[in-house]
Parts: C-alpha cells; structure tokens; sequence
C-alpha cells in the first residue's frame, strides 16, 4: 500500500514509566498505521496503553523506543535521535477534562493556537468565527470559560483544536466527562464533525459502545499491546481473538477441540464437552489444537419446541429471564454451563422452562484459546 | 530536542542556579566565615575554633543561651494560647461579635515588629509606660506595677507581636478538622466537653505540635524586642549577642559567626522536627481546606464569659498599642493623654518625618525593595514550583528543600553570612540597596515557594497540555496559562511578602549604609536617638504605605487573573 495513504505511522513503540525497580512497561512494541482521513479509536481497559500510545502521538510522552510519523514526516524516533516537540506537531487535541483556560472568554481560548502565531487580528476573527460556527457556538464569544456547560466546554475544545487545520485531531476520551444523554448525542455529532471537515482523527476511548458506533477502524488493545485491528462490524461479528470478543460486547465462550479445520464454505468442527459444533476457524488455529468457541447472546435461537436439525443443538433449562423491553435476556443452563442468550421479547421465558438452543454455525467463531495472559475475563464485565 | 539553547532551558536552569546561589552560598560563607581568624582580606586570616572557643567558653554563654530558650519558650507559649483561644472562638463557638475579631486578630499582623515593640513600651515602661501610671494613679501604689524591662515584659510584647501566626495556622485546622469524627463521639454519649478532652485534641495534637515549634523558631530569632528590650534590661538572647559583636568596635565577625551557628542549629532543629510532624502533602492542606462547615457548639451563657476575654485580649494586644501610637504621633512631646496635651496636638511629627534628610531615601529603598523583592520572589518561585511540581526533571525535590532552607535561616544570621559572602565575592554589592535586595529574596523565598506550589498544584496538567499541543511554547505556556491560573497565589504571596519585606529589621540593620537606608532602620535610629514621637508618626505613615500596596495588588490581580 502506497505510504502516503497514511497520515500517522507508529512503528514499535515502547514505553517505560518509573524508574529502576518500580519500572512499567506500558507499551510493548505497538505498531499502527492510521489512513488519512479517517476515524481511527483506540480501545482497551483502563492501563492498556491507549492514552499513552495517543499522548506519544501529540509529544506529551516520549517514547523510549520506536517511531512516530505524522503526514510522512518524522516527528519521533529513538533510533535517529529525533523529537519534535509537541507545539511543533501538526496537531490538535482534545483532553477528557477539556482543559478550557478558565481565564479566557471562549474566544480567546478558541483564537489561542492563532495569536500564539501572531496571526493578524482580522484573520484570527474569521477563522475563529468559521470554526465556532462548525460547532455550532457562534454567538457565544465573549462568554467567559467558567460559564459554559458541559456540552459548550467540550465544543469550544473542539474549536480550540480545529482552528489550526491541524493534519490529525487527537480526542482523549473525550466523552467519559458528559452525563450518558448527552454523550449520545455527541456520539452523532463528533461523527458528523468529522465527516464535514474531514480530518484524520485518533480517537481514545474505554467504552466499546462508543467506538463501535463512531470509529472507522478500531485498534484493540490490552495490557500495552496491540491485539487487533479492524472496522467495527469484523471485530464484533467475526473477531480473530478471544480478548476482541470478549471485550466488544457480551459472548459466551465454550473451550474445545479442533477436529477439523474445515474450508472454502465449509465449517470446521469443534470438539467440546457439550457435544461437536461447527464453527468458522480464526487464524492461527490448527487441527487437533485447542481453541474456544464464541457465541454472542444475540446469535442463539431459542427453541421450545426440539428443531429438525440436530447440528448445534443444545438442551438446556432457563435459570433467570429479565425481561428488557426490547429483549429477554436470560441465563440457560446447559449441564454445568450458563449460557447468556437474548431472545424476542414476544416469546415469553420463565425460569425452569425447558428449552432447546440453536447456534447458527454462521456465528459459531472458533478463536486461539490462550491469549489473554491471565486475564480475569469476568472482570471486563463487557 | 533540548540540543540547543532555548528559553525553557535558559530560565530553568538559571532559576535553579540562582536558588542554589542564594540558599547555598550564605550557609557555605557563614560556616566558613566562623573558623576563620580574621575577616577575608585581612592579612594574616587562617583556620580556627578561637570563635567558637571564645563563644562557649565565655561565662555569660550559658546564661546567654537560658535566656534565649525561656524567652522562646515563653513567647511560644504565650502566644499559643492567645492565638488559639482566638481560633477555637472565632471557628467553633457562637460567641457573639465573631467577624469583628477575625479583623481584630489581624491587626498586629500589618503592624511592623519594631513599632510593637516601642507601643509596649510607651505602654509598660516603669518610667513613661501609660498602663502604669494610670494603674499607679488608681490604686496609689508607690511604685509602677508593671516592667517591660524584664524577661516576662519582653515574652508579652514578643508574644502579643507573633499571636495572629498562630490564630491563622490554629484556624486552619479547627477548620479542616473532620467534624463527623466528633459527631460520632456525641452520638455516642460522650458530653460536650469529654469530646473536646477525648477525642477534638488528640485529633488535633499534631497540628499543636507543629505550630509550638513554629512559634519556639519564631521566638529564638526574634530581633526587635531583644534589641530595644533587652538589651537596656541587660538580658541577652542570641540575635542581640550577634548584633552587639557585629557594632561593637572594633567588630568581630568571627565571634558573630560561632554565634549565628549556634542559632542556627537551634532553629534548623526546630525546622526540621517541624517538616516530620507535618507531612509534605499537609504542608499545603490549609489551601485545598474540605468544603464542610465545622460544628459550631453552642456554648449558652459561657459565649458572653468568651466574648469578655476576646475583647479584653483586643483591647490590651490592639486597641491600646495602636491608640498609644496614634497618639504619640500627634502630640509636640511624649507624655500621657491629658486634656493640656489633647490642645496641643499637630502635624508636626509627621512634617518633621517626611522632611528628614534621609526619610525620602528610607521611603524611596523600602517601597522599592518591597515591590521588587515581593515580585521577582514570586516569578522566581512560580518557576520553581513549576519545575518541582508539574515537570518531571529529576531533582525537583532537592530544588524545592533548597528553597526553602532560609526559613531556617534567622534574619540576623541570614545578615552575618552575607556579610561573609559579599566581602569575599568579587561580587561589588557590599553596602548598596542590592545586597538588601538579595537578602529579601533569600529570606522570603520560603513563603513564596509555600504559596506557589500550593497554588500550582490546583492547576490541572491539561491545560498546559493544551497550551503545547495548540502550538505554544513551554514560554508562552508560562506566561499565557501558567502564570494568569497562578494569579490568586501569586497575589497573596506577593501581598504577604511585600509587607514583611517592608518590615523587615534583623536582616538589614546588618547590611545597610547610610544610601541603602530602609524605614525599618530609620525607625530603630530615630528611637535609639529618643525620638519617640516622631517614630510614632513615622510607624503610622508605613501602615497607612502597606495597606495602600495591599489594596492595589489586590485590585491588579483581579484585572490579571480570573477575576472572582
């Protein structure tokens, strides 16, 4: 692929906080290529090195190896010495608590990047007009900062970090501040934003809610490694990693055995202690290894009565149903497993109802077994 | 990359040094300068413990350092109890008239040391003192009653000039005391005053402890009330042995010098015993004070026995100076109030004050070293503070310790060593108002430091943050985000330092000349040549001067910073 398709290159980075002993390794050789234009989130747990990865992008850390282009340009690397201080990058950033000067009208602080250049006064006033109206605050110029809602700080950051034409927009969880009605609806307007002015935009946050509904790419990380890359549909419905799956919406997972990998239009089969399921193989998987199948709450139809198929079909009993207005959602036992499956709302479940499972092969994704490094699962609560 | 020169690097590196020069090089000299045989330059100077041997093993050094240690004691304790029933009055009690005594209490705080002292004794002398001859008048006594010119005169007048530290530190934390915590000792059946025993004093025990300690450093290097105390009362403390080998002639430094580190062990000592019971992050908790409001207990009847004692502790520690101070500075020639004298009253004194030959120049060198002092403190420190609390350059720690080693440092010994320092340095300061200057800035670099990291603390890292990643430099940064955010702690710090700085005598009466004369010194001249009306007037014309200053930074600041 032609390089100057892609606006930011980090190549194997790594980064240390702390000294001697009490050192972490926060970033363990992350490589990412980000394309022009788009919409790019980094996702992961709190301490997964998304905020770090986005803050060596912006010069705020320095990264103690590997490099950094924005715009084919270098602006860091440990092997040629290079560091481009951050006032020199052609960013602009949005932080999580905004960081609106408090002793700035709004103007001022969306003009800052401008005057700062000695820019001509009436130049600054168009441009800061122009941008204010993006955002839709013209009119609330001479506002001081500490006067502003919420919703209003995060649009006058926006402005701020606008006004430069910047080559790439960085937002650091920029929502996690905003009360959930709000964060929504500013879901759709960041989109829109970025649309209308197309610009590359890295974009940080924990909640997988919010990246699967703006982002162009999501870029998974865990524990200061890259896991994944991919557009929001591939990773929710067909992940190549069991963390992915797990950390992107609700699944169930059954351990088991590869017996056949399968090919072409043809499912794998899957060995397991509920019986041989057929599933789509991830990479990586070889027969007769161990694997886990995945199965989200959404994808297994529920049955009262026993289907005509027999393949992947389980016999369970419902423990609990909550009724959710669009959904049941309800916990089936199988044997010794509970599986979480959500079911239409017309078909009424009552706990100790006997019930017949259904996992369409389609959704059955067979992934590596081991890479989630010990990680407690039931803690993402995803 | 930081490869080539640039203003960050050219500022931060040349704050630190000059911290470095001004807290390091005094204790270098001082310590140097007191086992050597004879001044630099001298011929004939080699190492020695002569100083420290003729120190000590004087006679009078053993009664010399009694008397420092029950002067300070005495002062701390008395002080203590005054500033903290004010505190525990003004901040948990409904005693009537509370707001009043806030502003009563602080009163002596703008009143420079040295004119304290003469009011008590114009007050309490045995010969001219107003209390005694009244109270001789009254009751026909043969004799005056009372005598300033003695130990326990002296801890009064010292501790009634020092109170308002110890009502502002007792304050703070009456009012970032946790009240559930006595809240939960009422609910469970213990009595007002068994909660008080119990369980709000031992909370509290620290904090006691840590502001005895200030006051007993306070009262060790005390200066103005030895000096026109006790030195006609014949009772030595360090301060007025050190300045007395310095103005005897021919002067010995080497003696003042085995002195001043004597004194400063004993005050180092208190310092650093001080930062061990509070703690770094309590250090600033005065600032970052909880949002709750303390329970006021309502003390019935008892809140008018409170309210008596509060107004005769601001009778006798405001009231009366402050009245005999106005009104030595109206009449033609001391004596006491009388209806013959109330006829005489005139300008004159203050005519006399602002047409003396060297007033202008006293006027001039003070209001110039209290705004440059105060201001290039604060700059200095708002660096500083940046450097130990936002960046992440290694030794911020020690940058900021070194800071705050003067506040170890008593005026008097801080003047010996410089004495040392700039008769050594080629540096040809010696004698001129810079050398007066530095001194300010070393001496006050401790409450700057204090005021500038508290505030700086609060300033979220990420609107720097956005300051660099919208294009700024780390100087624009400073002077667009930094400093404006600073501005409420900048202008208390400079408020606060540039009325000390105003005030301010052990130090400068070591180092100044006949050009370099500030009001302070202007002031213990004229009352050492008995001109007590017209330091009277004189003393009242440097209040009206602080209060002016402290009015305008005040309203300069508000235009700066966020305006509130």
């Amino acid at each position: 692929m032609a390089e100057k398709n892609f606006m930011v290159r980090i190549q194997n980075l790594e980064k240390f906080f702390g000294e001697d002993r009490e050192r972490v390794h926060v970033l363990k050789g992350v490589s990412l290529d980000i394309p022009e234009g788009s919409l790019y989130t980094f996702l992961g747990p709190s301490g997964c090195g998304k905020t770090t990865t986005l803050r060596c992008v912006a010069g705020l850390e320095r990264p103690d190896i590997g490099s950094i282009s924005i715009g084919g340009k270098t602006v860091f690397s440990a092997a040629e010495r290079v560091y481009v201080p951050t006032n020199r990058r052609p960013i602009g950033m949005v932080f999580q608590s905004y960081a609106i000067w408090p002793h700035m009208t709004v103007f001022e602080n969306v003009a800052y990047p401008l005057t700062i250049q000695h820019v001509n006064k009436a130049d600054i006033k168009k441009r800061v007009g122009e941008v204010l109206k993006i955002v839709g605050l013209q009119g609330l110029e001479d506002r001081p900062a500490p006067k502003l809602s919420g919703g209003q700080q995060q649009r006058v950051a926006f402005a701020r970090a606008l006004v430069n034409e910047p080559k790439v927009m960085l937002l650091d969880e920029p929502l996690s501040n905003l009360d959930a009605k709000l964060r929504e609806q500013m879901r759709f307007e960041i989109k829109a934003l970025q649309r209308r002015v197309n610009i590359t935009t890295i974009y940080v946050t924990h909640d997988q809610g919010e990246a699967l509904a703006i982002s162009d790419q999501i870029a998974v990380m865990h524990a200061g490694k890259l896991i994944e890359v991919g557009n929001p549909h591939q990773l929710y419905s067909r992940p190549k990693r069991r963390f992915t799956a797990t950390f992107l919406g609700l699944t169930n997972l059954i351990p088991g055995k590869v017996v056949e990998l399968g090919g072409d239009s043809k499912p794998g089969r899957l060995e397991t202690s509920k019986g041989v399921f057929a599933f789509i193989p991830a990479a990586g998987l070889h027969a007769g290894g161990a694997a886990v199948l995945s199965i989200r709450p959404e994808h297994i139809e529920v049955m009262k009565q026993k289907p005509q198929v027999s393949e992947n079909v389980l016999e369970g009993t419902v423990k609990e149903a909550i009724f959710m207005g669009d959904a049941y959602h309800c916990q089936i036992a199988v044997g010794d497993t509970l599986l979480r499956v959500h079911t239409h709302p017309f078909l009424t479940m009552n706990p100790g109802d006997k019930v017949y499972l259904h996992l369409d092969p389609q959704s059955c994704n067979g992934l590596p077994a081991e890479d989630t490094e010990g990680m407690d699962e039931s803690a993402l609560g995803a | 990359m930081g490869r080539f020169i640039n203003a960050q690097t050219v500022i931060l590196l040349g704050c630190s040094l000059f911290v470095l020069y001004l807290a390091g090089i005094p204790l270098v000299m001082l310590l140097y300068g007191s086992v050597r045989s004879a001044p630099i330059g001298e011929p004939g100077a080699a190492y020695t413990i002569q100083n420290y041997i003729k120190a000590y093993f004087d006679r009078e050094f053993y009664l010399l350092f009694w008397n420092s240690i029950k002067y300070a004691l005495g002062t701390c304790l008395v002080s203590f109890a005054i500033g903290t029933f004010l505190a525990w009055v003004n901040e948990r009690t409904n005693t009537p008239f509370k707001k009043l005594f806030l502003v009563m209490a602080l009163i002596p705080f703008i009143i420079p040391g040295i004119l304290s002292t003469i009011a008590w004794i114009l007050l309490l002398s045995p010969k001219i003192g107003l209390i005694n001859l009244v109270v001789k008048n009254a009751l026909g006594l043969e004799s005056a009653p009372f005598n300033i010119y003695s130990m326990g005169g002296m801890i009064w007048a010292e501790a009634i000039h020092l109170y308002p530290l110890v009502f502002l530190l007792m304050s703070a934390s009456f009012r970032n005391m946790d009240t559930s915590l006595e809240e939960a000792a009422l609910t469970a059946g213990s009595s007002t005053f068994t909660t008080l025993r119990r369980v709000t004093l031992p909370l509290m025990r620290p904090a006691m402890f840590g502001v005895l300690l200030v006051m007993f450093v306070r009262g060790i290097e005390a200066f103005e009330v030895p000096a026109l105390v006790g030195v006609p009362a014949k009772i030595s403390v360090f301060t007025t042995k050190i300045f007395l080998a310095i103005h005897q002639f021919p002067s010995d430094f080497g003696l003042a010098g085995a002195y001043a580190v004597t004194l400063l062990i004993i005050s180092g000592a208190g310092v650093l015993i001080y930062q061990r019971v509070t703690k770094r992050t309590e250090r600033f908790a005065t600032v970052t004070g909880k949002g709750y409001r303390p329970r006021v207990i309502d003390l019935g009847p008892w809140k008018w026995v409170t309210c008596f004692i509060a107004f005769l502790i601001f009778l006798l520690a405001v009231i009366m100076p402050v009245f005999i101070l106005l009104w030595s500075s109206f009449i033609p020639f001391y004596g006491i109030p009388s209806r013959e004298l109330l006829a005489k009253v005139t300008l004159a004194n203050y005519h006399y004050v602002l047409t003396y030959p060297l007033a202008l120049t006293a006027f001039k060198n003070s209001f110039l070293l209290s705004v440059g002092s105060a201001t290039l403190v604060m700059l200095l420190t708002s660096v500083i503070a940046w450097i130990t609390v936002k960046s992440k350059i290694p030794g911020g720690v020690f940058l900021d310790n070194l800071a705050f080693i003067p506040i170890a440092m008593p005026g008097i010994v801080l003047g010996v060593s410089l004495i040392w320092v700039y008769l050594t340095l080629p540096i040809p300061i010696y004698g001129t108002i810079w050398v007066l200057l530095l001194a300010y800035i070393t001496k006050f670099m401790p409450y700057g430091i204090r005021s500038s990291s508290a505030t700086m603390i609060q300033i979220n890292k990420e609107l720097e943050e956005a300051s660099m990643t919208s294009g700024g430099t780390w100087f624009q940064t400073f002077r667009k985000i930094i400093l404006p955010l600073l501005m409420p702690g900048f202008v208390a710090g400079w408020i606060y330092i540039s009325i000390i700085s105003l005030r301010e005598l052990s130090t400068s009466i070591l180092l100044y000349s006949y050009n370099s004369t500030v009001l302070s010194i202007m002031a213990f001249d004229l009352w050492e040549g008995g001109q007590y009306t017209y330091v009277c007037a004189l003393g009242v014309l440097m209040v009206l001067l602080l209060v002016a200053m402290a009015v305008v930074a005040r309203k300069l600041g508000a235009r700066i910073g966020i305006a509130e």
